[in-house]
């Protein structure tokens, strides 16, 4: 119980993930690892909710941008109705 | 001397002679300006994330080459006249690449990190870092 209320005091602190696995590349080419950091809609996740530092989030963001451009990624998805 | 990647997209209803035909004549553009190519790799048919030129799948090739600036215009300019290449993205991977260090074609040249891309794709699990954290 305590822990649990601590917990939503201080709320985790997220590391980002390239900064904690260096062998992690971040490549516009690669459309399956960006798909981690794109809504469902196709809308850039923001790093507040990634937990990416600053320098990966750009480095993520000019990807994603890429790959939307050459096709790998949508810039929207259309949903039916 | 720099180093330039192009990923382009041809259309996936061209026949083998087609392909092989867009690869002749970009590969002869970059040397016809004094390039190297360093590889090309045909990545294969692809589903597009999008509908481009009425059509929902294409044929990815990509192509690594050393060349002056001047060289890019010179391929987007083909390839925007060339019907059978649907779309083109080129990247600059490295400035001042000395061209004595480049073998033409298949070996990559050192500064290349495409090598490096087989074992990282198992190291994915995203939540790992869950564990990681224990507050006391």
């Amino acid at each position: 119980m305590y822990d649990r209320r601590r917990r939503r005091a201080f709320p985790r602190r997220k590391v980002c993930r390239f900064c904690a696995d260096s062998k992690l590349k971040i490549d516009y080419k690669d459309a399956k690892q960006l798909k981690y950091f794109i809504t469902e809609r196709g809308k850039i996740i923001p790093r507040r909710i990634s937990g990416n530092c600053a320098r990966h989030q750009r480095q993520v963001t000019l990807a994603v941008k890429r790959a939307r451009h050459i096709a790998l990624m949508p810039y929207t998805t259309i949903q039916p109705h | 001397m720099r180093q330039y990647e192009t990923l382009f997209i041809v259309n996936p209803d061209s026949s083998e002679e087609d392909l092989k035909a867009v690869a002749t004549k970009i590969k002869g553009v970059v040397s016809g300006m004094n390039g190297i190519v360093t590889s090309y790799d045909e990545q294969g048919k692809k589903k597009l994330a999008y509908s481009v030129k009425k059509q929902n799948k294409g044929y990815y090739v990509l192509m690594d080459y050393v060349g002056s600036a001047d060289i890019v215009s010179e391929i987007e300019r083909n390839m925007r006249l060339d019907d059978r290449v649907l779309k083109y993205l080129t990247v600059k991977l490295a400035d001042e690449v000395d061209p004595e260090s480049i073998e033409p074609a298949k070996s990559e040249p050192p500064e290349e990190t495409e090598s490096v891309e087989t074992p990282e794709e198992e190291a994915q699990p995203p939540e790992a870092e869950e564990s990681a954290k224990e507050e006391s």
